[in-house]
């Protein structure tokens, strides 16, 4: 099963929606058709997939010195993490043909959707850095046309233009670092491209077991150079510390939510945000290599698994809740790759992108029903909505309790297995894992606080019965289908799709442990009152503003740069032109003064004359010269 | 037919077609009496596209294999008519120019009476032009070069009008001292190498020896002299604008196109015998690139104050001038074919220019305002002539001949040259784009074409037709040019 086959397939029913948008119908039977045929087939590639295959179109393309060979790879965790993503993406496409049925924009939106899952999926499954960018950045632009995608109203367009302004600016580093990475092994490949930028760790062994210095080892093996290494994933890092929304670009993803629901649910639980995880899994064995890179993304995932659960706790608007809950989420997934052992691999972290999708994406589509039945987003308006269908409630309770990483269901799963990798990291003092533990088992807790608040608002608390008017069958088979994975989709680890160590029962323990505590914490004020009121009052307010982030990227970034920019208009428009108006009245006072010269009407005087002066000067200076 | 020298008519053809056509149109007049005027021109140019045809056969000829005649027996085999690719375009060149110039003759108003000595006075200044081309000893090339220069003088001054007389005296006294030049450094030739012919060993054997050195030098410095009132270079040139702006369009054109390319033609005879000089060509540098320089900033800075498209073309002539002269510097090869591939595109969109102004009989740059709207066929023409001379996208062939005409010098390193090139494409922009704003701009009430007898100058609008569609062509395939110019 080519893999050419589920990116393509997406990218085709894209097209189609474009051509028939006028017609919701039709539209819509194109992008859920497709999205299920995808799902299809993904789930057979899934099923087929053995061991890792390099894909090529054709010939290899050579651009000047680079070699482009524009592959795609599949290996079982490749194909899951694409099952997966199609999942979500058909999810959401039977959701929204139910949301945005009397949106008169919905033809453009599920085309954009279809689009975008076939981006994440060229991200997935690429196996050349040049078709990873491409997928990248379409990414991006799909998400400025969903997050913008109610554009009469300005939020929204502030809003996608915010998202498009600031992972525009970190994909400034991402494509430095790969433009860097493919130049350095001369080619996009992505196998050639590790090969070239690994240390060569048979061949220094063997040096250094003979004797020679560490120095004339990696000298003698060719090994590429650390410190470029190091700039060249710093930089990656800081692309995918955009799309990401990790700190210092946190702020773009929770003002994102201007965005229709079914979007919000599409570029957090299985796009997007993700796929910096992805990429960063592909490239892991020469991370792995660079403890600069993994003590810089080891830091900031830090930094903002424990904000983002922190800000998510005190979030008047609960779908702002689960945006934030999201950044702190993909900080955990970026912990698994920046503090796992060399030896261990990158896979918990792509478990835990795996499980996040499923029960992100229960909780956001749950969240859009239930907003809609209340009339709101804020946490005051949606007290007691879950108990606007059966099903809500289910999907709440089995969404946060993945959320909040309870053993057992997949959330809980995935968590314990980044929670110990990273300790097999920080065992090992080789990067950043003690610092990513301490800040992992705190926002273990936290988030198991922010999710007992969710779960207290929306179900617990009691209101007369909401209702959303009538909600077809599909939305509600979509919604059980969800909730069964995110309590069954552990069973993944299984299929061996990804390469875990078993865990031990001391970190079942150890989790409930943690978790128990948030749950405790939560209920202080108990089950009747919202616990971000009890605890966090005056933290509200400015979590709300998401800690002022905006004004602090307004006074750091924008006015310096319009500062600047200002003085280089100055210098453009007084100093640089005058010299071109100068020039502008030099030549023509010049062209003035010829054509006075050349007034007269006869010119035969004036021939005599310079002929006369052609011979002298001629003889004269060649006499001179000899 | 002497024994002693081989002669192949064929290859002379292209020379002999023009002189075939005077002897027919001399002929025609005297049996035919005064109705003459009415077919000599058409007659003429038919003539002369008979000879570019022939001359075409040449340029298929490899490059190493050119075509020779006027050969003569012992003891090296010496030719006097050598016409390798490049000469064979610019002899075809030559002629398709002076045939546009009979063009607009043909729609000039009034119709010049004596039609038969018009042309045939157009013919034989074409007979020359072709034959200097494929010249390669001193007499032949001097006899050529006064052959393609004193009808000229002749056809200025055939406009009878007052001023006209002015250009044509000051045309011919022009001529005279230019003539006076080349007789001069062609006797200096002689005597610095021995050789009557411009050849590259004898040349290279000159210069190696100091004293004969510097007969060499100032022969070289007095033939540029010379052809330099023929090319229109500074210090060289003040004959230019008077005498485009006082005669009638199809002579200005035949001056500015015919002439300038015969005078290259010349040129290239010259400047292909210094390829190979050997150390301290500094003096031979200068000598071509001071003029060269001057001719590029005076031209371009004052064709920047013309309103008179006329005036505004012939000042643009001098600078184009200029521009022949800037590849040369190198001495080289490649330099060689740039100036050639620059004055074959040079002197296409010349053609045009002149061409669309005799259609629309605009005599300010004002008459022009809202041609392409008005008439989108010849203001498309002007467009892309325009962009071409200025050597703007999409008029590519200006571009690519700029680039090829500053790469030699680059090369060489002879870098005064080319800054002082640089310096010209940036004021030369300016000095086409300024027409090419009033073209675009909105149109105003049609005055020009309001005149009686403007609208029927079908022979023009062949000639902007035909040189847009080489323009256009050679912008989208421009090596096609190039390799007719190698």
């Amino acid at each position: 099963m080519t893999p050419w086959l589920v990116v393509g397939l997406p990218a085709l029913a894209a097209v189609l929606g474009v051509a028939v948008r006028r017609d919701d119908r039709l539209a819509g039977a194109v992008a859920v058709g497709a999205a299920a045929v995808t799902l299809l087939l993904a789930g057979i590639a899934w099923g087929l997939a053995g061991r890792p295959t390099t894909v090529s179109p054709g010939p290899r393309l050579r651009a000047g010195e680079l070699l482009v060979p524009l592959d795609l790879l599949s290996d079982p965790t490749r194909a899951a993490l694409a099952t997966v993503v199609v999942l979500v993406a058909l999810a959401v496409q039977v959701y929204s043909t139910w949301y945005l049925a009397t949106d008169d924009r919905y033809g453009q939106f599920a085309a954009t959707v279809s689009l975008f899952t076939s981006a994440m999926l060229l991200v997935v499954h690429s196996g050349d850095l040049l078709l990873t960018v491409v997928g990248w950045e379409v990414m991006g632009w799909c998400s400025y046309l969903l997050v913008g995608h109610w554009s009469r109203r300005p939020s929204a367009r502030r809003a996608a233009l915010k998202a498009f302004l600031v992972t525009r600016v970190a994909d400034i580093g991402f494509v430095l670092g790969v433009v860097g990475l493919a130049a350095g092994a001369g080619t996009t490949s992505l196998a050639a491209v590790l090969a070239a930028w690994d240390r060569p760790d048979a061949c220094v062994d063997a040096a250094l077991a003979d004797g020679s210095t560490v120095g004339a080892a990696l000298t003698a093996c060719e090994a590429p150079d650390a410190r470029v290494r190091a700039l060249l994933l710093v930089l990656l890092v800081i692309g995918v510390l955009g799309k990401s929304a990790q700190v210092p670009f946190q702020d773009w993803l929770a003002d994102a939510m201007e965005g229709p629901t079914p979007a919000s649910a599409l570029i957090h639980a299985a796009t997007m945000v993700a796929a910096g995880t992805v990429v960063l899994a592909s490239v892991y064995p020469v991370f792995a290599d660079s403890p600069t890179a993994r003590w810089f993304l080891g830091l900031a995932v830090s930094v903002t698994m424990l904000l983002g659960a922190l800000l998510a706790f005190a979030q008047s608007d609960l779908k702002r809740m689960l945006a934030w809950s999201t950044v702190s989420q993909v900080a955990v997934m970026l912990a698994g790759v920046a503090a796992a052992p060399a030896e261990a691999g990158p896979d918990a972290g792509l478990f835990h992108l795996w499980a996040h999708a499923l029960f992100k994406s229960l909780l956001f589509l749950a969240v859009g029903w239930a907003a809609l039945a209340a009339g709101g987003t804020l946490a005051v308006a949606l007290r007691g909505a879950a108990g606007a269908a059966p099903v809500l409630r289910v999907a709440f309770a089995a969404g946060f309790l993945s959320l909040a990483g309870v053993p057992l269901v997949v959330g809980g799963q995935s968590k314990e297995h980044v929670l110990a990798t990273v300790w097999d990291g920080a065992v090992a003092v080789d990067g950043p894992g003690l610092l990513v533990l301490v800040a992992l088992v705190l926002t273990s807790a936290v988030t198991a606080a922010y999710s007992t608040r969710g779960y207290l608002v929306l179900t617990v608390h009691t209101r007369q019965r909401p209702s959303a008017g009538r909600v077809p069958v599909a939305v509600t088979v979509v919604l059980w289908l969800l909730v069964g994975l995110s309590v069954l989709g552990g069973l993944v680890v299984v299929t061996g799709a990804f390469r875990l160590a078993p865990i031990s029962l001391l970190w079942l323990l150890l989790t409930t442990l943690v978790v128990g505590v948030g749950v405790a914490v939560a209920l202080r004020g108990g089950l009747d009152r919202d616990p971000a009121d009890v605890l966090a009052r005056r933290l509200v307010p400015v979590a709300d503003r998401g800690l002022g982030a905006d004004a602090l990227y307004r006074r750091l970034v924008a006015r310096p740069v319009l500062r600047l920019a200002r003085v280089v208009a100055f210098v453009d428009t007084e100093v640089v032109d005058a010299y071109v108006r100068g020039s502008a009245v030099a030549t023509r006072a010049t062209g003035w003064a010829g054509e006075r010269l050349h007034r007269g009407e006869r010119p035969s005087a004036g021939v005599g004359l310079v002929l006369g002066a052609v011979v002298v000067l001629g003889g004269l200076g060649v006499v001179l010269w000899s | 037919m002497s024994a002693l020298v081989s002669v192949d008519w064929l290859v002379l053809a292209p020379a002999l077609a023009p002189a075939a056509g005077v002897v027919l149109v001399l002929a025609g007049d005297a049996l035919a009496g005064g109705r003459a005027g009415r077919w000599a021109l058409p007659l003429a140019a038919v003539t002369l596209v008979v000879g570019a045809g022939l001359a075409l056969r040449g340029t298929v000829a490899g490059a190493d294999a050119p075509l020779r005649t006027l050969c003569l027996p012992a003891p090296d085999g010496a030719c006097l008519w050598t016409a390798g690719p490049r000469t064979s375009t610019l002899q075809a060149a030559v002629l398709l120019a002076a045939a546009a110039g009979l063009a607009l003759l043909h729609d000039g108003r009034p119709r010049p009476r004596d039609g038969a000595v018009t042309a045939t006075l157009l013919l034989a200044a074409t007979t020359g032009g072709v034959a200097v081309a494929a010249a390669r000893d001193l007499g032949t090339w001097l006899v050529a070069l006064e052959l393609a220069t004193v009808p000229a003088v002749a056809l200025v001054a055939l406009r009878g009008s007052r001023p006209a007389v002015h250009g044509a005296l000051s045309l011919l006294v022009t001529s005279l001292a230019s003539f006076a030049l080349l007789v001069l450094g062609a006797a200096l030739w002689l005597t610095a190498t021995g050789d009557a012919a411009f050849s590259r060993p004898s040349a290279a054997a000159a210069w190696a020896v100091p004293e004969q050195r510097a007969v060499l030098l100032l022969a070289v410095t007095v033939l540029v002299a010379g052809l330099g009132f023929k090319l229109s270079l500074v210090p060289f040139h003040a004959w230019t604008p008077q005498a485009y702006a006082t005669t009638d369009l199809g002579t200005a054109l035949f001056l500015a196109t015919a002439s300038k390319l015969s005078a290259v033609a010349a040129l290239l005879v010259v400047a292909g015998a210094l390829v190979d000089l050997g150390g301290a060509t500094t003096p031979v540098v200068l000598v071509l690139g001071l003029p060269a320089v001057a001719s590029l900033l005076l031209g371009t800075v004052v064709a920047l104050r013309q309103d008179d498209p006329v005036r505004l073309l012939a000042w643009s002539t001098i600078a184009q001038a200029g521009w022949v002269l800037v590849p040369l510097t190198a001495l080289s090869d490649a330099g060689a074919r740039a100036a050639a591939a620059y004055v074959l595109a040079y002197a296409a969109a010349s053609a045009v220019a002149f061409a669309v102004l005799s259609r629309t009989g605009a005599r300010t740059l004002e008459a022009t305002r809202g041609l392409l709207r008005r008439e989108p066929l010849a203001g498309g023409a002007l467009l892309i002539a325009l962009l071409v001379l200025a050597g703007l996208p999409p008029g590519v062939i200006g571009l690519v001949t700029k680039i090829l005409a500053l790469s030699a010098p680059v090369t060489a390193g002879v870098w005064p040259v080319a800054l002082a090139g640089v310096l010209a494409v940036v004021l030369g922009i300016a000095v086409y784009l300024r027409w090419v704003a009033v073209l675009l701009g909105a149109g105003t009430t049609p005055t020009a074409l309001e005149e009686p007898g403007t609208g029927r100058r079908r022979s023009s609008v062949v000639v902007l037709v035909l040189g847009g569609v080489v323009l256009v062509v050679t912008s989208a395939l421009p090596h096609v040019l190039l390799a007719s110019a190698s």
